[in-house]
């Protein structure tokens, strides 16, 4: 199977987010969790079925630096190219991404291309469902394994509430993975060091088009309602809890 | 184009409760607009008789019985001749297939992770971004398709729409196999955490497998179990059915304890908890939004001790 896995990058919860009314900047960005799955998943399916694993990273002038140690990560993983596509433009639309992924992906006869579902940066839909229109390829999301059988894969896909459903879905396809079938896999620091030092990563530009059906007006933190906080050494904290514990009545 | 129109969920024959909450939305926009509230359901034999809005399409076929490729494809023609102003699906497993399909392909801006809409001449959405942390407020121009996380909006209960039963053949869509139904698969549960009035839950905060049994002590201790969040259902240190959220259960206890869990949009549509005691080191995360009491500590500095001094009591 000629496999394509999709990663991009998001800003990273755990640092700050400085919010400029229409416009974010981001103290620092990682990787996005769920394409870390989707590109799991790609190795997963290779090491099954041989085959190739190439790892697209998609990113902006921002993040541009950011993606080489997930990218280095993949390779070391198992996959066997990884291509960085800078964004011609800086774009939060995914329909602009959809499009511009279309026209790059066209000739490169993938027979399933593997994406992780919504990134925490996906208000304006999903990449998935949209690149499937303008390629014409069945999608699913919310996958969390995958089987091949005689020109399709056999998917499990989560409904909510823990209910599965099986699905076959011909090839070829896109796929939202939401859950490789096994935990990431741990990669030794020193290895990963050494396949960045010998890494080639590939780079390519994304022409990114305009579509203006749908604009930011502005971020803005939420409200933080009242909460009581517990303050102290964790001695004091612990008894604060207990009270707590005693007045909701579970003590 | 005043419209407001509703992609029904139906699972196992089943209307998920989302629908409900978002056609308690779309009777209220249809109202400003000055069109109809319109709900779009494909199923095989439900019972759509009394959906809370003023007409249902219901295209029944046994081929759409279970959710499938044809589904994506009859609601492109069902929505192209409704013409809504706005529709609103959830930003469910489902949802997000057929929803971003369609907006590609009729050219309509969408919007998801939502939790607000509203309408004038154009559609605006607030969506919660960025694990909850921002939200953004969206303008989508003239109409929209909206994702809504689930309760967001006040649900419906009962209305007497005007029924508009149709079938594939009546709308011109052949049977296709480019994604096939094949079963439902109900992982075994060894147990129904949403039965519990204590929940224990952990997040990526509890760090890794070994840190999980004193959080199972402490829960045992309080009389509940132990639940958690997606990525420590990934990484396997908790079966899947001690997963709390979008994916998982949704779950009502009178204690929730979360221990290091950040608190992301999906893990909180999962918590109906009356009351939520969250620990964890980021004074930001928004778990903190959600609680009635909070701690920023770490959260191994505090369960040892706490473990000892219910013990304490107990004895």
């Amino acid at each position: 199977m000629k496999i394509c896995a999709i990663l991009r990058t998001v800003p990273d919860l755990v640092e700050e987010i400085e919010v400029i009314d229409d416009e974010i900047e981001p103290f620092a960005y990682i990787a996005n969790e769920r394409d870390e799955h989707a590109v799991e998943e790609a190795v997963i399916l290779k090491e099954r079925y041989g085959g190739s694993v190439d790892v697209i990273g998609i990113v902006d002038e921002d993040s541009e630096e950011e993606i080489e140690e997930p990218l280095a990560m993949a390779l070391a993983k198992g996959a066997d190219r990884a291509i960085k596509l800078t964004m011609s433009n800086k774009s939060y639309r995914r329909i602009e991404q959809a499009k511009a992924l279309a026209e790059y992906f066209k000739d490169k006869d993938y027979d399933l291309i593997l994406t992780g579902i919504q990134g925490i940066d996906a208000f304006t839909g999903m990449l998935g469902p949209m690149l499937s229109v303008y390629m014409e390829l069945p999608f699913t999301g919310y996958v969390t394994s995958v089987e091949a059988e005689d020109g399709t894969v056999k998917v499990q896909k989560e409904l909510g509430g823990g209910l599965l459903g099986e699905f076959r879905v011909k090839l070829p396809a896109i796929l939202g993975i939401v859950s490789a079938e096994k935990p990431l896999r741990f990669v030794p620091l020193a290895k990963l060091r050494q396949v960045m030092k010998k890494a080639e990563i590939e780079e390519d530009e994304l022409e990114i088009p305009e579509f203006e059906g749908v604009q930011v007006v502005k971020y803005y933190e939420p409200e933080k309602p009242e909460i009581v906080l517990l303050e102290g050494e964790p001695e004091e904290v612990a008894d604060k809890l207990i009270e707590a514990f005693k007045e909701i009545g579970v003590l | 184009m005043k419209d407001v129109a509703v992609i029904v969920e139906i699972i196992e024959s089943t209307i998920q409760d989302i629908s409900y909450e978002l056609l308690g939305k779309a009777k209220e926009l249809a109202s400003q607009t000055g069109g109809k509230a319109v709900a779009i359901a494909m199923g095989n034999k439900v019972d759509v008789s009394s959906l809370p809005c003023d007409t249902v399409y219901y295209i029944e076929d046994d081929a759409l019985e279970n959710f499938c490729s044809l589904h994506v494809k009859v609601l492109s023609k069902i929505v192209q001749e409704v013409n809504p102003k706005v529709i609103l699906a959830g930003n469910t497993s489902i949802g997000t297939d057929l929803a971003g399909h369609i907006a590609v392909e009729l050219n309509i801006p969408v919007a998801s992770l939502c939790n607000k809409v509203s309408v004038n001449e154009n559609v605006r959405a607030t969506s919660l971004a960025y694990g909850g942390k921002l939200l953004v407020d969206l303008e989508l121009k003239e109409r929209g398709v909206i994702l809504a996380n689930r309760g967001s909006f006040t649900a419906a209960t009962e209305g007497s729409p005007e029924v508009k039963k149709l079938s594939l053949s009546d709308i011109g869509i052949e049977a296709d196999n480019e994604i096939e139904f094949i079963d439902y698969i109900k992982p075994e549960e060894d147990v129904d955490i949403s039965k519990f009035d204590v929940l224990v839950s952990v997040g990526r905060g509890i760090g890794g497998e070994e840190n999980i049994d004193d959080a199972k002590e402490l829960a045992e201790l309080l009389g509940g179990e132990i639940s958690s969040s997606r990525p420590v259902v990934d990484s396997e240190w908790l079966p899947k059915s001690r997963q709390v959220g979008r994916s998982g259960k949704t779950v009502t206890p009178n204690l929730y304890l979360a221990l290091g869990i950040s608190g992301a949009s999906e893990h909180l549509e999962g918590v109906k908890a009356k009351n939520v005691i969250a620990i964890n080191t980021d004074p930001d995360a928004p778990i903190f939004r959600v609680s009635r009491i909070g701690a920023v500590i770490d959260i191994f500095d505090v369960i040892p001790v706490l473990i000892d001094k219910i013990k304490e009591i107990k004895d």
